[in-house]
């Protein structure tokens, strides 16, 4: 497996002519950055165990989840057009930003509030 | 020659051994990420339409590779790590679909997905005339259009195989499917474009 030689279709050299001037128009912030990425990657070569560093989230977003779904069945909303399952949820959370998470759980809060409020939950 | 001298000759060289190639590894591995990088970050960007983003799944491609397949032979990186990287293109799709459904539950609505245009900033360093660079940007914004345009996994072929030039076998490693399935996936998506663009070019 390896790189091809030059497709003779002149509809692809162009489309790739264009992408390899967009490849060379990069900037100097870019490149920096790739080339951080690339020592991190590097590091791992010294590194003999997996990173754990997601586990600092489990109990936090472990919470957000159960809450968040437990509202969502309870309370089905209307725009939601197919359901929602927790491994989507945790697949959100595992990557998503601290903001999100306390969205969340404020949300959940606030839903929660207003069910218990409504007799609808306990 | 004592019993701790005998084990100081023996283990000596086998560690200056090791030694010597975690050091080549890590020289090829750099120098093959260092190759890839720009075109991977280009490719993801074109997929993901966020530059940010997609520095974000390029590192996280590298670092799987070097931490998963560093090992392996150099031939193999560019399938592997195309792989790890279209999965996590993939992913990110998913998560975005996920992400805009809870948003939109939570009554904050989607994020907008026309006020991204990475051709407009980008400067020129081939200092070429204003008219040749403004028809290259408008061309490469039409393709880059066409592109995202496309089925996932035909853009996927699309790109691997014209952007990233891998051959028919690569393209089927990196996409996890059959060789049939990258050709008529290149196929149909080159048909597609060319329909699309071939009057402006």
């Amino acid at each position: 497996m390896s790189k091809e030689p030059t497709n003779k279709d002149p509809f692809a050299d162009r489309t790739r002519e264009l992408f390899h001037e967009s490849v060379d128009r990069l900037d100097g912030a870019t490149l920096s950055r790739l080339n951080q990425g690339r020592q991190r990657a590097l590091a791992e070569l010294d590194r003999a165990a997996p990173h754990g560093q997601w586990l600092r989230w489990v109990p936090v977003t472990g919470v957000a989840v159960a809450a968040l779904v437990a509202v969502m069945v309870v309370n089905q909303p209307g725009q939601v057009d197919e359901p929602m399952t927790p491994t989507d949820f945790e697949m959100l959370i595992e990557h998503e930003e601290l903001e999100l998470l306390e969205d969340l759980e404020f949300y959940t809060w606030l839903e929660l509030a207003d069910a218990e409020a409504s007799g609808d939950v306990g | 020659m004592t019993a701790c001298t005998s084990v100081f000759a023996v283990s000596w060289p086998r560690e200056t051994r090791t030694e010597t190639t975690v050091l080549e590894q890590r020289r090829q591995l750099d120098q093959f990420l260092a190759d890839v990088e720009r075109r991977a970050l280009r490719i993801a960007e074109i997929a993901v339409r966020d530059r940010d983003e997609a520095l974000d799944l390029v590192q996280e491609a590298m670092i799987k590779l070097a931490r998963n397949y560093a090992a392996r032979s150099r031939d193999e990186w560019t399938p592997l790590f195309y792989r790890i990287l279209q999965n996590g293109i993939r992913d990110w799709h998913r998560r975005q679909k996920v992400r805009n459904r809870v948003m939109v539950w939570l009554g904050r609505g989607q994020r907008g997905e026309d006020d991204y245009d990475p051709v407009a900033t980008a400067p020129d360093p081939a200092a070429r005339a204003p008219a040749e660079v403004l028809q290259s940007r408008e061309a490469l914004q039409r393709l880059e259009q066409a592109v995202r345009g496309l089925p996932p996994r035909q853009r996927e072929a699309f790109m691997l195989r014209t952007f990233e030039g891998l051959d028919v076998a690569g393209t089927a490693v990196a996409m996890g499917c059959s060789q049939g399935s990258v050709k008529t996936h290149y196929s149909r998506a080159i048909h597609t474009l060319r329909e699309q663009l071939g009057d402006v070019w």
